[in-house]
């Protein structure tokens, strides 16, 4: 009993003792944080790379694709339809893109073209989320500016568009109706060429651009501008192929790599264009995106439809899940937790190293005490007890607050991002880098309780060497000691 | 009638560098039931090591230690341990209260120690309760509560006293009690130890260097050399 007693009372005495718990619970806090902010992004990006591409995707090896869709889906149907949700074929491929920017200067860049019919892609993922006007408006609620979405995704261009972003659409509203129907005829002509017909959605960031202190971004391609696409023909010989389009919409997913890249344009034109249309009327595609329903294990999905597809045309086809497709970028972030993780716990074992220095300084202090208690009865393995429950006694309480702290942290995380941004001046967390509106959370118990009971197994650890030096004391040379 | 406790040939050395220097050099000492024995001697004359020997903190080098006839110095470290918490009660120069408790927790450590959580839970009132008359019986009543920081020598003596008794001892072993006292005290101190003696039927064993204090003992016994020198009955 004396042990607990004495655990008890040096914890609340010995206020050298929790200074060195500190330690402990800064590490212990700052892992929770670390790793639900980590958990929080990665969890954030699966999300959104997960939404842009379908859960399962197979594509031909060749950048030509194939006619045969119709026979594909119906294999893809035949080996797993149970499984499968919906289904979309699309055609990607490089190319780039060029407008023009202001009087006189033009953009080009490298992008990503996909040619897809919208509302079948729109079921195989959440594609229809991330289309959006360029229209901004303010929300009532808030007071912040929000983005207009693109609904129903559609490549249409309204006459409101076209007549708004040419310069013969703009003469064409003044005039009045009916009065030159020859002139109206020329200035029509005229709007077509200056406003292709076309719809294209473009990329958030090949678009616009981000002007600091500004609440919104800027165009650099705003809706109704003219983009010329280049893209490879078919055929053995390596062509260019070139057309216009009207930007009527833009992508933005919150992941960079999507966003500055991808281009989408109508599937059939885009067939047309790089003549992938055959003698039957056919256009061929390169990829069928597909939704898997809840539940399904994607790995043996992906399995079977390889095999049943390496009978329909060997060599051809490559199905692999989403994750698998961005496995590089997942792994990534999953290498760089844990070796963040490795390097915190390092401050712990630190901090367990200042535990040990300053549990001996006890033990000395406590020389004479020990030598008593001896002198009473106590044994070698209870007062080796005290030393013991003490250490883990510190390394719980030292964890217990830093659960606490490292826990009310992520969950005010975005509140002390304001007031520290306020503090220094400028933004902590610079949403325009992530898209991301807030920071991202996700608080793993398993994490949070091995971050705990790690700390609470150094910080008891460290007191086992002191410990032991305790109970060997001689009792009478422990009775003398001054 | 065989002796209360029984030192035969005591010898011990200390280790200082390389050289052992001898302490205690075949020291025999007989103490009887209800004997209040004290040990005088110039102090470095072992008196100290031999009231350790025979409480069983400290081991010999050779000789042998009996109570009530049965050989105790061998005894494995459990039994040792078990032996200091219930035969023996030992009061020390200075005091050697644990700072962190109070005077009443103080009391009540060999209790503690003797007892587990749950026994301690079971017991814990009658425990109280008889430290808490032990600590009024040596008239501490009024200071149960204080810490030793705030208690002064002689306070700390008595508290010290009533630990001593605490575990229900047979034997009480006292090295230097008045040591750090002024007379006065000290002489209250050794009076109180000298009631407890005849109303518990306590042996005792104290060491002093204070021939004031020894006078009053029923014998004195004198430590020169590393031997017992000088068996004289006090209150002759």
């Amino acid at each position: 009993m004396y042990k607990y007693l004495l655990c008890w009372r040096y914890l609340k005495t010995r206020y050298i003792a929790l200074a060195s718990v500190i330690s402990v619970m800064l590490g212990v806090a700052t892992m929770i944080v670390v790793n639900s902010v980590m958990a929080g992004f990665s969890d954030k990006m699966r999300d959104r790379l997960h939404g842009v591409l379908a859960d399962v995707i197979v594509e031909s090896r060749s950048l030509d694709g194939f006619y045969e869709v119709d026979e594909v889906l119906a294999r893809i149907k035949d080996a797993c339809g149970q499984e499968i949700d919906a289904m979309a074929a699309t055609m990607e491929t490089f190319g780039l893109m060029r407008w023009k920017v202001g009087p006189r200067d033009s953009i080009t860049k490298q992008v990503q073209v996909i040619g897809v019919k919208p509302l079948e892609r729109a079921k195989t993922g959440d594609f229809a989320e991330f289309l959006y006007t360029g229209q901004t408006s303010r929300d009532p609620k808030t007071g912040k500016m929000v983005d207009q979405r693109l609904s129903p995704p559609s490549f249409d261009v309204s006459e409101e568009l076209k007549l708004n972003s040419s310069p013969a659409g703009a003469v064409l509203k003044e005039m009045p109706k009916g009065d030159n129907d020859v002139f109206e005829q020329e200035l029509r002509e005229q709007m077509a060429q200056q406003t292709p017909e076309r719809g294209a959605i473009i990329g958030w960031a090949i678009g616009t651009y981000h002007l600091a202190g500004k609440e919104t971004d800027e165009f650099l391609a705003p809706p109704g501008t003219k983009i010329g696409l280049v893209f490879p023909k078919a055929g053995n010989r390596p062509e260019a192929s070139y057309d216009d389009y009207t930007v009527v919409g833009y992508f933005k997913s919150g992941m960079s790599e999507y966003d500055s890249q991808h281009v989408y344009i109508p599937l059939e034109r885009l067939q047309q264009m790089r003549l992938l249309v055959d003698e039957q009327g056919r256009g061929a595609v390169n990829a069928i995106q597909i939704k898997v329903k809840p539940g399904v294990d994607l790995d043996a999905l992906t399995q079977k439809l390889q095999t049943s597809l390496e009978h329909l045309r060997p060599m051809f086809f490559k199905v692999e899940t989403w994750e698998k497709k961005q496995g590089a970028l997942l792994s990534a972030v999953a290498i760089e937790q844990s070796i963040l993780n490795m390097l915190l716990f390092f401050i712990i074992a630190v901090a367990g190293f200042g535990i040990l220095a300053i549990f001996s300084m006890i033990v000395v202090e406590k020389t004479r005490d020990i030598g008593i208690m001896k002198a009473l009865g106590a044994s070698t393995s209870g007062v080796r007890g005290i030393f013991l429950g003490y250490g883990l006694l510190l390394g719980a309480v030292g964890s217990g607050v830093g659960l606490t702290l490292g826990l009310l942290f992520v969950a005010y995380i975005n509140q002390i991002e304001e007031v520290l941004s306020k503090v220094l001046g400028h933004k902590v967390f610079d949403d325009t880098i992530y898209y991301f509106s807030e920071i991202p959370t996700l608080v793993s118990p398993w994490t949070v309780c091995w971050v705990v009971v790690g700390a609470m197994f150094i910080a008891a650890a460290a007191s086992v060497w002191p410990a032991q030096r305790a109970s060997k004391l001689h009792p009478v040379r422990a009775l003398r000691f001054e | 009638m065989t002796a209360h406790l029984a030192a035969i040939g005591i010898k011990k050395a200390y280790q200082r560098g390389k050289i052992a220097v001898p302490v205690l050099q075949g020291v025999d000492l007989e103490v009887e039931h209800g004997e209040l024995v004290a040990v005088v001697g110039a102090s470095g004359s072992g008196k100290s090591t031999l009231l350790h020997v025979l409480g069983l903190l400290d081991g010999p080098d050779s000789g042998v230690v009996r109570l009530e006839g049965e050989r105790i110095d061998n005894k494995p470290d459990r039994q040792r341990d078990a032996m200091r918490n219930r035969t023996f009660g030992f009061i020390f120069q200075f005091y050697h209260l644990l700072p962190e408790l109070t005077a009443l927790e103080n009391v009540m450590m060999p209790q503690l120690i003797r007892h587990g959580v749950f026994a301690y839970m079971s017991k814990r009132k009658t425990i109280r309760r008889e430290a808490a008359a032990l600590l009024e019986r040596v008239g501490m009543g009024h200071r149960m509560e204080h810490h030793p920081s705030e208690l002064s020598g002689g306070e700390m003596q008595r508290a010290a006293i009533a630990r001593a008794l605490a575990g229900g001892p047979a034997i009480v072993l006292a090295d230097e009690p008045t040591g750090n006292l002024d007379a006065g005290t000290g002489q209250t101190v050794l009076e109180l130890l000298r009631d407890l003696n005849r109303e518990r039927g306590l042996t005792m064993i104290l060491v002093t260097h204070d021939h004031q204090i020894a006078q009053q003992t029923d014998r004195i016994v004198r430590l020169a050399e590393g031997r017992i020198e000088e068996w004289a009955p006090a209150l002759a």
